[in-house]
């Protein structure tokens, strides 16, 4: 019985299968949303999915110079460390359902390899624009990995764990320390967007620049699985924010508990689109200095406002 | 790393047209640019020989579709010229007010682009959806949005009647306003700002040396201006100012740009409320005498200059073309070199070039359908088209 | 400088011909080949500061060349060259005006001049394939024949 329950929640609910259809969810809203704000009509709801669909039955072209079964295996790598990070992360209930201690360094690093997987995959399909575009992807993970990976180290060290459970029921106790983390909540959005790519910072697949980037040579149902990657890759990265930094479900049940997570991540996403529609793509270099000058030490700031109010007031 | 040869072109998504740049690039910066042209080359003005001067006019319009104007403008001008007619005043406006609707368009488009090479698209959609405002103008004096055929050898084809002249200055109303908001957001958006400031320098003298024309000339200060330098239609009748800049980057082509949007927002409002009365074209003879003469332009991208040589027959003996494009060409490298490749986009487009123009083809368009549809007809039936596959445009006006 | 101050000067400076006005800012005058680069330069340096463009004539017997240099005032000069149409060659100017490298190698493909002294560079505009001795502006030019055709573009 412990068995389905396990194998329901890995594969159906909240799993796979609902990462999958909330992934294409939020990435609907997000690209009606941008539409919208850019005085467009935006696609119909099912767009995702058919989109989706089409790709499933496209012919698959995989260039005769690169490693054939990398090619292949690394998307799939990529899905499997997206999905996994999300067993980690509390939804309806306060605690994951995989939960143990120090488990937010694990879903840190869970949510790297997708992004090394993406430069292999570029690095490996021998075409120049993926292997500018791969570069590009790994100089970008350097910029913004430090400021988010401190950021995400300030409500740890408020709560005093670094379970993400544990960091979530620390905020359910003492809610008014929520306001405390407002720079970090503003650096991980920001970050964010280095994470998946988006602009200011889709640098690596800047379509005018380098063609598809690290994608150019992918087709067919890799660069489906590909999509799909990055839209729950947007889901466990706002679910991990929700969970953070705005106190996660706040113990209100499953349903309600549910439902406010889909309201915080949605909102999330809605932030994500926002500062999207309001900047321009940044140069490598400039999004270097930005990361390096800005971001980081807003971290540290943070880092040191947390610092202060945990000795004195926790 | 070693260098790498990039190949930037024929095909690619920063490109409007089939061109191609061989970048050398070390890392993302770029050490040298070979430039290959002539993949749109339609040899017309070889067939320009071979057709009668009505039908060249027709032809050299079709050289471009954002400055079609321009084209046969200058053409008619050069034959005008020869002919020792001139187009009535009424006729000079019109061309004039056509003119500067169509350098509008022309930057507008070119506002669109730019920012979408940088990858501000939401820049890119506002620009382009206030540019649909001056299409429809365009489409409701001359009937067409594009390739307008205005023009006729001793005047232009069709009138502005008081209702489209009320038309124009309320959708110009509309434009300044809009065009105030870009220049508010190009100046104050940082990020906007930071990818185009210093970027493709193009310093003054280097400028002159490669005999760069339009905005990018008049960004690096040289105030060369056909309208100015050399008047035509009815340029030495309207008050303007040749916008220039002393920034000598992208960032100060975009300001030329929009200051010349708003200076052709006062011309066309001057021009239109000062609409002289009178016949719209004289008659022009069928043979135009022998001769030569030399037409310059100034269109939204810089001079255009033709030449036309007839021989006393209906038939030209020569037309050549030269379109601002090429004379903005040789300053590419210039400006590419040492550059990262993510600014390479926005070089290319700085010059807002069009290869077309440059290397003058024809296009040859689909079957003609056999029924007429007047703008709202089409326009009902691209709603309708949407609304069957999911889409309501319907309350988008 | 106006129009006739120009037409002044080159009857003055150069050794030209048939100089003329015929209407406001244009000047017409013709040159000798031998003198074109020599006469280009001291146009330059007396304010002529832009070729527009070079534009080619096949006149029948011989080429007539026609570079278009304007001023800042709106003069245009249209500095006329005749060549012969054996072998017909023309020294480059791209030494005076380096952006005129495009308009001479419109010559070069669409007439079949020789510019001599023209830097290194991929032709323009014709095709990397084009085949040799056809020049498509010339007059007795009448289209490629159905065996000559072209195939590929280099696409490097």
């Amino acid at each position: 019985m412990d068995l389905v329950v396990r194998l329901v929640y890995m594969l159906i609910f909240p799993g796979f299968l609902f990462l999958v259809f909330y992934g294409m969810a939020c990435d609907w809203v997000d690209r009606k949303l941008y539409a919208r704000f850019q005085n467009r009509v935006g696609p119909p709801w099912f767009q995702p999915l058919a989109d989706f669909i089409k790709l499933l039955s496209k012919e698959e072209i995989i260039p005769e110079a690169a490693n054939q079964n990398m090619f292949r295996v690394l998307p799939v790598v990529a899905l499997a460390a997206a999905l996994t990070s999300f067993l980690y992360i509390p939804v309806w209930d306060l605690t994951a359902f995989y939960s143990f201690p120090a488990d937010l360094v694990v879903v840190f690093y869970l949510l790297t390899i997708p992004t090394l997987a993406f430069f292999l995959a570029g690095w490996n399909s021998t075409s120049l624009f993926a292997a500018l575009g791969s570069l590009r992807t790994l100089i970008q993970l350097f910029a913004y990995e430090v400021p988010l990976l401190i950021v995400l180290m300030g409500p740890a060290l408020l709560a005093g764990t670094w379970t993400i459970s544990e960091i979530s029921a620390f905020f359910v106790q003492n809610p008014s320390l929520l306001g405390v983390n407002v720079i970090g909540l503003v650096v991980a959005l920001v970050a964010i967007q280095g994470k998946l790519e988006r602009r200011p910072f889709d640098i690596a697949d800047a379509e005018t620049e380098v063609v598809g980037g690290t994608f150019t040579e992918f087709s067919g149902r890799l660069l489906a699985i590909i999509h799909l990657v990055v839209n729950i890759e947007m889901v466990v990265l706002a679910s991990l924010i929700s969970a953070i930094f705005l106190g996660g479900s706040f113990g209100l049940g499953p349903i309600w508990g549910f439902i406010l997570y889909l309201f915080k991540t949605l909102f999330i996403v809605t932030l994500l689109t926002l500062l999207k529609t309001l900047v321009a793509r940044l140069r490598l270099e400039q999004m270097m200095k930005f990361c390096w000058k800005y971001l980081a030490p807003a971290a540290l700031f943070q880092l040191l406002i947390n610092i202060v109010v945990k000795a004195f007031l926790v | 790393m070693a260098p790498i040869k990039i190949p930037f072109g024929p095909q690619h998504p920063a490109l409007k047209e089939p061109e191609s740049f061989n970048l050398v690039l070390e890392g993302e910066q770029i050490i040298d640019t070979e430039v290959k042209l002539g993949y749109n080359h339609r040899g017309i003005e070889k067939a320009c020989e071979s057709r009668n001067i009505t039908q060249c006019i027709y032809l050299i319009e079709r050289i471009c579709g954002i400055c079609s104007h321009s084209h046969s403008t200058a053409f008619t001008k050069a034959v005008e010229e020869i002919a020792a007619i001139e187009a009535p005043p009424r006729a000079q406006y019109i061309r004039t007010i056509v003119a500067e609707l169509e350098r509008i368009h022309s930057h507008l488009l070119w506002l669109g682009v730019a920012a979408h090479e940088v990858g501000f698209d939401t820049l890119f959609m506002y620009a382009w959806r206030d540019r649909e405002v001056v299409m429809d103008l365009l489409a409701l004096i001359t009937g067409n949005r594009i390739n307008y055929g205005m023009n006729t050898v001793g005047g232009v084809r069709r009138d502005i009647d008081s209702g489209q002249a009320k038309q124009v200055l309320e959708s110009i109303r509309i434009l300044v306003e809009r065009t105030n908001y870009y220049l508010n957001v190009a100046i104050n958006e940082s990020i906007f700002k930071a990818r185009l400031s210093g970027v493709g320098k193009l310093p003054q003298e280097t400028a002159l040396r490669l005999g760069a024309v339009g905005p990018t000339a008049r960004a690096s200060g040289i105030a060369r201006d056909i309208r100015k330098d050399d008047p035509y239609a009815a340029y030495d009748q309207v008050g303007f100012k040749v916008v220039t800049d002393e920034q000598a980057d992208i960032f100060g082509r975009t300001m030329v740009r929009v200051y010349e949007l708003l200076e052709s927002y006062r011309m066309i409002r001057e021009l239109t409320e000062g609409l002289p009365e009178g016949p719209i074209a004289v008659k022009a003879p069928r043979k135009i005498p022998a001769g030569e003469s030399v037409s310059r332009y100034e269109a939204p991208r810089g001079e255009n200059i033709h030449y036309v040589r007839t021989n006393g027959t209906e038939i030209p003996e020569r037309v050549k073309v030269r379109a601002p494009t090429l004379a903005n060409l040789a300053s590419i490298r210039e400006m590419a070199k040492g550059g990262f490749l993510a600014d390479f986009p926005i070089i290319i487009a700085a010059i807002d070039p069009c290869f077309s123009c440059a290397d003058r083809m024809i296009r040859i368009s689909g079957d003609r359908r056999g029924e007429l549809w007047n703008w709202e007809q089409l326009r009902d039936y691209s709603i309708k088209w949407y609304q069957q596959r999911g889409v309501d445009l319907s309350h988008m006006g | 400088m106006s129009g006739e101050k120009v037409a002044n000067w080159i009857n003055q400076q150069l050794e030209a011909r048939n100089v003329s006005v015929p209407r406001e800012r244009r000047v017409v005058a013709e040159i000798a080949p031998l003198k074109l680069v020599e006469s280009i330069r001291m146009l330059k340096e007396m304010g002529m500061n832009n070729i527009g463009t070079i534009t080619g004539l096949d006149l029948g017997d011989r080429f007539e060349l026609i570079y278009h240099l304007s001023n800042d005032d709106g003069v245009l000069l249209n500095l006329k060259t005749f060549i012969a149409r054996e072998n017909p060659r023309i020294p480059s100017v791209t030494a005076v005006f380096p952006g005129v490298f495009f308009y001479e190698r419109e010559l070069m493909d669409l007439f079949g001049i020789l510019v001599e002294g023209i830097p290194e560079g991929r032709r323009y505009p014709l095709p990397d394939d084009w085949p040799e001795g056809e020049y498509p502006l010339r007059k007795d030019w009448k289209g490629l024949s159905a065996d000559k055709g072209v195939t590929v573009d280099g696409a490097n």
